[in-house]
Parts: structure tokens; C-alpha cells; sequence
């Protein structure tokens, strides 16, 4: 199930992410990260409407972890066509399911209806299944001067 | 597929070589045991082991192994140690008893080295007692149940074996404290192999040769599987590339850099092959020592890295070596640097000849030919029997001339990362190309030069540094808030590791960290800049870090910096 993400979520989110491998943080991050910075954490739980959003994807679970995927945009650095940067997260076990295809599809709605123009994102050039699923879902695929180890994925939307 | 790199391949080398001469790395050392058994195939501190004594020793390695270890086909055996005779020995013995050789950096720290031990799951190790206080620091946490130490001088002749182990031990008191209950000694193990008999293991091309490790992107050390049939095609296929200047049974090779490394592992065994003599540098870093053993011999071919070369060209007594009987230079591992290259001319009257490959693809593919006049700025033409194409993202390949990732096809690509499929997965095409991460161009001769780097890494003196891993090890410290390792352009190392940092202990000092760093990290490893920042590091507005912002500061080493990454080797 996917809902807008709630300010009750910040402790979940936290134990999410430790059970994150180091490799998935790293493709979200890009840098090695042992534990969620604390500001950004409570920037993520509080979007501001109409600017910033974030689903979570959420699959009841015995030991109360539900949540099993996050994406989420923010407004653009110095974006003056209106444009949105995404980022997604998928736990480990349910990597395979659509789930992230999912996740970004409903993102790229939401940002529509946010007023965005386009949606872009940064994206480790050898992060092959997250460079396969943006260009199912239109993006295209952009080199970044002077660094081979990031790509740009963008669409309009 | 057209392959127009042929046409540039000297007289005689076949487009494709025959990889069912051999069935596994035991039918080729029978084959050069039987063929030049009484030439000698190591020297090691200028004592000679024939190939027949090797056939003979790595046999009572194995029988050992086998009968009274109770080793079955298939464990993994470490080997942990610099370069010195008791290398091939344990080297064929683990082969020869159907096990799979595990390489392990012996200047590993403990956190390193007890990772690689897990992921293999070797469950024994050889290792010199100089590096044997880092295994019992860890072994109790790894499957490791079986320990066998050996002395620097094991395996020279008596008298200078005594001296050679009490000088390492007492006087230079190389050999810290160590203790493993239950150790077995090199020597003593060969001797008991002497009296127990061998079975015949019958080894295939499928069968694994070596878990080579290999740092990843995104921080953890991976197991490259390297089969039987990767092994003998590569030896096959670097056997025949030498050919024009190498003769069988004929020659003298220097092999300065260590054999736990891929480039000198898989060179070593081809010049094996060959039945040439293996000179092996226990430690190039003592240029002195190293610069007189080869003032000793007369020496036909030499293995290197850039920084190794470099080295030799700096030292005061480079020019006294005798040059004139050097037939083959061979430089892999990192980009070669112009000077150097024409420095190394002029000083032997000999091209360095540049290869490219990686552990994944055990590990040479692509390389000039052995009789090039010049150093020719490029990585070469693919070997026989190997495909290389530029593709972009999609895995469609780019047009002649346009920049692409270099992607590989051949029998030495491995079978796939030890125990990671997803890993395994993402570094292969849909059509089974092997992506090396590297963004090159290939012109309409079939030459290739590299352009740029895809993979997030540093290549320190041919050694490869994932920033994951040096991050990793830097957030460990309670003093440290955030951190990003970066590469810099470095004159002797080719890049060296450079890190900014913010704090969240103002007080944490450079030399603090970088003595937190040496707990934990190997030498070529361990920052050379340390750089602390006062504001959090520069990121998107969604939390992803700029690494090219970071690049964009300094870009020089500051003379005098700390914690000097090794010269080409860390033995």
C-alpha cells in the first residue's frame, strides 16, 4: 500500500534504514552512511505542500517494520523551470516486485499535479536496475560533466 | 562480430587458442614439470627451486591437505604471504588437492582480513608467522580451523635457512607475538606429505581455481570466481601473446609485485608455462635490496606497475643493473605515465608494454603487442580468443570512435561473484558482456584507449580503493559526523586517497584519524590528505552527495604528508 508519508513514521524510517545494506545506502546517498542525519530525517517526515512530497510503501509485517520503500521529491537546486528531484528506496527483500516502479509512477503523478514541469534525479551510472526502471517510466539518460561515476535522469512531466 | 584488432596481431599469434590443451591448472603444471623438470622455475634470495622440486613439494603440499588435514575437494585454502618459494608450493599443492586458492594480502589488518576469511569460508590458511599475530587476532570469529606457518627461510638450504629465520626474527625482530594453538609448521607438513599418497582429483574447466577478491562500489571486498577454464585460457592466451619475444624454457622473469595480486598471479603461471624462471621480489619497496638482486642475475622480462617502474628509474643504482639481456617490460594495473615510459626506454633500450584487465577477467584481455618499438599510449588490441566492445548504458554498442563502457566476452571472464548473484547480475549484460567500469574508445584498427572511469574508485599504485570502505572506516570513529573519500592526482601513485571530513569532535585531530585509519585499513588504503571541513559536505537538495564538488578543491599533495601509500606493493 502506498500512502503520503506522517510525522509518526520518523521512528520507523529509522529502523528501516538500519536494515538498509551499505549498498542501498550508498545508491541513495552516494556516500557511505551509518545512520540517518537527524535534520534530514525530520525535513523528510514534514514535506512542505505543494513543494516537497514523499509515499511510503507500506506491507504489514510481524515484527510492526512495515515500511518497505520510500520515494519522495523535493524542489529542484536553483530550479527556476519548476523542476522536482526524486530519490527511491526499496528494502532489499522486495527489490523484483514492481514495487519501485510503482513508487516512482505515483511520484511522477503527484509532481505533475504539484505544478512541476519536470522531474530529475542523480543516479550512480552503475546502478543498472535503477537506470533500467527511469527509462521504463520516460526518463532519459544524461552524462554529468566531468564525473563518469553519476548519470541524469530526466523527463518531463 | 567483426574483429578488426586481428589484423594488428604480430606473425604467429593464432585469433583463437586452444583452452582444451589443458583440463585445469594441475594438467599445465604437469605439463612444465615434465617438460623442463630439471630448469630451474622459482628463485627466491638467490636460491633455485627446479621445477621437478616444485612437482615434488606441491605434491606432499596436497597429499597433506588431503590425508591429513582431511581437506575436501572444493574448501577454501588462504595463502597469506609475500612473495617467496613457499608461494608455488602451496599455490599447486591447494590446486593439485582439487581446493580453490584464496589470495590474501598479508599487510591486511584484522578487520580486513577476518572479512575475507568469512566470505570465502576458508577454512585453512598458510601464513608467514610474520604476519600470524593478525590471524589470531580474528581467527576465532572466521571457519578457519587449520593453520599452517611458515619462516621466511623455510625453504632455503639449510644453513642459510637457520640464519635467514633468526635474523628476520631476532635481529631485524620482524615477527611480532603471535599465538595459534594447533599451528602446524610449513616444513613439517611437507615432510608428512612426503610418506601419505595423493588421489588423482579429476579437475575440469568449471571447477573454481581461485576466489581472487576485488573491492566493490559500493564498499564490501567480493570474491571474483575464477575457474579452472579462466585460469588455463588466460595463461593460454598470455602464453602466445608473449610468444614473439619469449622462448620456451629459455628465460629469466622478474616478478616484483606480489603474487596474491591478479596481474602478477595469472603472470607468473603463464611464464610458468613457458618454462622460464620465476626470480620473485619478496619486498621491491627495499629498493636497495631489490635493485642488487636483480645486479645478481642476468634477466630477460620484468612485470611492473607505473609506480614500480618509476621507482626504479629514481634509484641511484638503476643505471649499474644490467639492461642488455631484457626482452619484455609488461605494465598493467594503472594508467602508465608518459615520462616514465620514455624514461624506461632510454634506461634499458626496451618499450614498457602496456595490458588492461581486471580480477573479473583473470585478468588480461586487452594489451599491446610484445613488439611495439614505442610505449604507445593505449591499452592495445583484445587477445586472442577475446571480445571487447564500447556500449552505452543500454548495453548497445556505441559507434567506432565514440566513447563507451569497455565491455568483455572471453573464456578468462569469471563464472561470477562468490556467493552475490544480485552483484553478479548487475556487472553482466543482457548478452553476457562484462562490464569493466572503465569508459574507453576503440579506434578502426581495434586499438583501445581508456578515456575516463565509470566505477566509483581510486587506483593507488595499481591497488584499487573503493570510497565506501574508507568511509565506512572513518564514521567509525565517535569523532567523526560525515565524511567523503575522494581521488586526487597523485605524481608517484598515480592517484592517491584524499578525504574531507566534518567533525563531530572539534577537538579530532589529523594524526588521530589517520591512526584510526591504520587499525583498520591496509597502507595503499589510508588517506593521504585529510582535509576538515566546517560546514556539512555539498550535497543535492534530496541528500546526495557531490562528489564532484569535492574534487574541485586542491588537487596536489602537500610535501611531507602523512602515510605515504607503498609503491606499487604492499608485501
Amino acid at each position: 500500500m502506498l500512502r503520503a508519508i506522517d510525522e509518526a513514521d520518523a521512528p520507523e524510517i529509522v529502523q528501516a534504514f538500519d536494515r538498509l545494506t551499505a549498498d542501498s545506502r550508498y545508491y541513495r546517498f552516494m556516500q557511505h552512511k551509518r545512520q540517518l542525519d537527524p535534520a534530514a530525517l525530520e525535513r523528510g517526515v514534514h514535506p512542505r505542500p505543494g513543494r516537497d512530497f514523499a509515499f511510503v510503501a507500506t506491507i504489514p509485517a510481524a515484527d510492526g517494520i512495515d515500511i518497505v520503500g520510500a520515494a519522495q521529491y523535493v524542489r529542484a537546486n536553483g530550479s527556476r523551470r519548476k523542476s522536482c528531484e526524486f530519490a527511491i528506496t526499496v528494502a532489499e527483500d522486495w527489490r523484483g516486485t514492481g514495487l519501485a516502479s510503482q513508487l516512482l509512477a505515483s511520484l511522477v503523478r503527484r509532481a505533475r499535479r504539484d505544478g512541476y514541469r519536470t522531474m530529475e534525479g542523480s543516479v550512480i551510472a552503475d546502478n543498472a536496475p535503477m537506470l533500467a526502471l527511469a527509462r521504463k517510466l520516460g526518463f532519459s539518460v544524461h552524462p554529468v560533466p566531468e564525473d563518469a561515476t553519476v548519470v541524469r535522469v530526466q523527463r518531463a512531466l | 562480430m567483426q574483429k578488426p584488432w586481428l589484423a594488428q596481431y604480430p606473425a604467429g599469434i593464432p585469433a583463437e587458442i586452444d583452452i582444451h590443451r589443458f583440463a585445469s591448472l594441475k594438467d599445465v603444471l604437469a605439463a612444465s614439470c615434465a617438460r623442463f623438470g630439471d630448469l630451474p622455475a622459482f628463485n627466491s634470495m638467490g636460491t633455485v627451486m627446479k621445477f621437478r622440486q616444485l612437482d615434488a613439494a606441491s605434491r606432499a603440499f596436497a597429499a597433506w591437505l588431503q590425508k591429513v588435514a582431511r581437506l575436501k575437494r572444493g574448501d577454501r585454502v588462504a595463502l597469506m604471504m609475500p612473495n617467496l618459494l613457499q608461494y608455488p608450493v602451496a599455490l599447486f599443492g591447494v590446486v593439485r588437492a582439487g581446493m580453490v586458492v584464496v589470495n590474501v594480502n598479508p599487510l591486511y589488518t584484522p578487520r580486513e582480513l577476518e572479512h575475507q576469511l568469512n566470505d570465502s569460508g576458508a577454512v585453512a590458511i598458510v601464513v608467514l608467522e610474520n604476519f600470524a599475530h593478525t590471524v589470531a587476532q580474528v581467527i576465532k570469529s572466521t571457519p578457519v580451523r587449520i593453520v599452517i606457518t611458515t619462516q621466511v627461510g623455510d625453504l632455503l638450504p639449510p644453513l642459510k635457512r637457520i640464519l635467514t629465520n633468526v635474523v628476520v626474527k631476532h635481529v631485524k625482530k620482524l615477527v611480532p607475538p603471535w599465538q595459534l594453538a594447533g599451528a602446524m609448521e610449513f616444513n613439517r607438513v611437507l615432510a608428512a606429505g612426503r610418506t601419505q599418497s595423493l588421489d588423482d582429483v579429476a579437475l575440469t574447466h568449471d571447477d573454481l581455481a581461485f576466489l581472487q577478491y576485488t573491492g566493490g562500489t559500493t564498499g564490501v571486498a567480493k570474491g571474483a570466481m575464477l575457474t579452472h577454464g579462466n585460469m588455463v585460457a588466460n595463461v593460454l592466451q598470455v602464453g602466445a601473446w608473449m610468444s614473439p619475444n619469449l622462448h620456451d624454457g629459455a628465460e629469466t622473469v622478474v616478478i616484483p609485485l606480489p603474487l596474491y595480486h591478479v596481474f602478477a598471479l595469472t603472470g607468473c603461471l603463464s611464464f610458468f608455462s613457458k618454462g622460464a624462471q620465476t626470480v620473485l621480489i619478496a619486498n621491491p619497496r627495499d629498493l636497495p635490496a631489490f635493485i642488487k638482486s636483480l645486479r645478481q642475475i642476468s634477466f630477460s622480462a620484468i612485470i611492473g606497475v607505473n609506480t614500480l617502474f618509476r621507482a626504479l628509474l629514481d634509484a641511484p643504482d638503476s643505471a649499474k643493473v644490467d639492461w642488455s639481456h631484457l626482452k619484455l617490460a609488461v605494465a598493467g594495473g594503472m594508467a602508465v605515465q608518459h615520462v616514465v615510459a620514455h624514461r624506461w626506454k632510454q634506461m634499458t633500450g626496451v618499450p614498457l608494454v602496456e595490458g588492461y584487465g581486471l580480477t573479473e577477467s583473470a585478468p588480461v584481455a586487452i594489451a599491446n603487442p610484445v613488439t611495439i618499438d614505442e610505449w604507445s599510449g593505449q591499452i592495445g588490441v583484445p587477445l586472442p580468443s577475446t571480445d571487447a566492445a564500447m556500449l552505452d548504458d543500454d548495453g548497445k554498442p556505441v559507434a567506432l570512435g565514440e566513447v563507451g563502457e569497455i565491455c568483455l566476452r572471453g573464456p578468462q571472464v569469471m563464472k561470477g561473484y562468490w556467493d552475490r548473484p544480485a552483484e553478479t547480475a548487475n556487472v553482466f549484460t543482457a548478452d553476457g558482456w562484462l562490464r569493466t567500469g572503465d569508459m574507453g574508445l576503440m579506434d578502426q584498427l581495434g586499438n583501445i584507449r581508456i578515456t575516463d572511469r565509470k566505477k566509483d574508485m581510486i587506483v593507488v599504485s595499481g591497488f584499487k580503493v573503493f570510497p565506501n570502505e574508507i568511509e565506512d572506516v572513518l564514521t567509525m570513529h565517535p569523532g567523526v559526523l560525515e565524511a567523503a573519500a575522494i581521488g586526487v592526482h597523485d605524481e608517484r601513485s598515480g592517484e592517491a586517497v584524499k578525504v574531507v571530513v566534518l567533525r563531530k569532535d572539534p577537538a579530532l585531530t589529523e594524526s588521530e584519524l589517520l591512526a584510526h585509519c591504520k587499525q583498520h585499513l591496509t597502507g595503499y588504503k589510508i588517506p593521504r590528505i585529510v582535509e576538515f571541513r566546517s560546514e556539512p559536505l555539498p550535497k543535492t537538495n534530496i541528500g546526495k552527495i557531490l562528489r564532484r564538488e569535492l574534487r574541485d578543491g586542491r588537487a596536489a599533495a602537500p610535501t611531507g604528508a602523512p602515510a605515504v601509500p607503498a609503491p606499487a606493493n604492499e608485501a
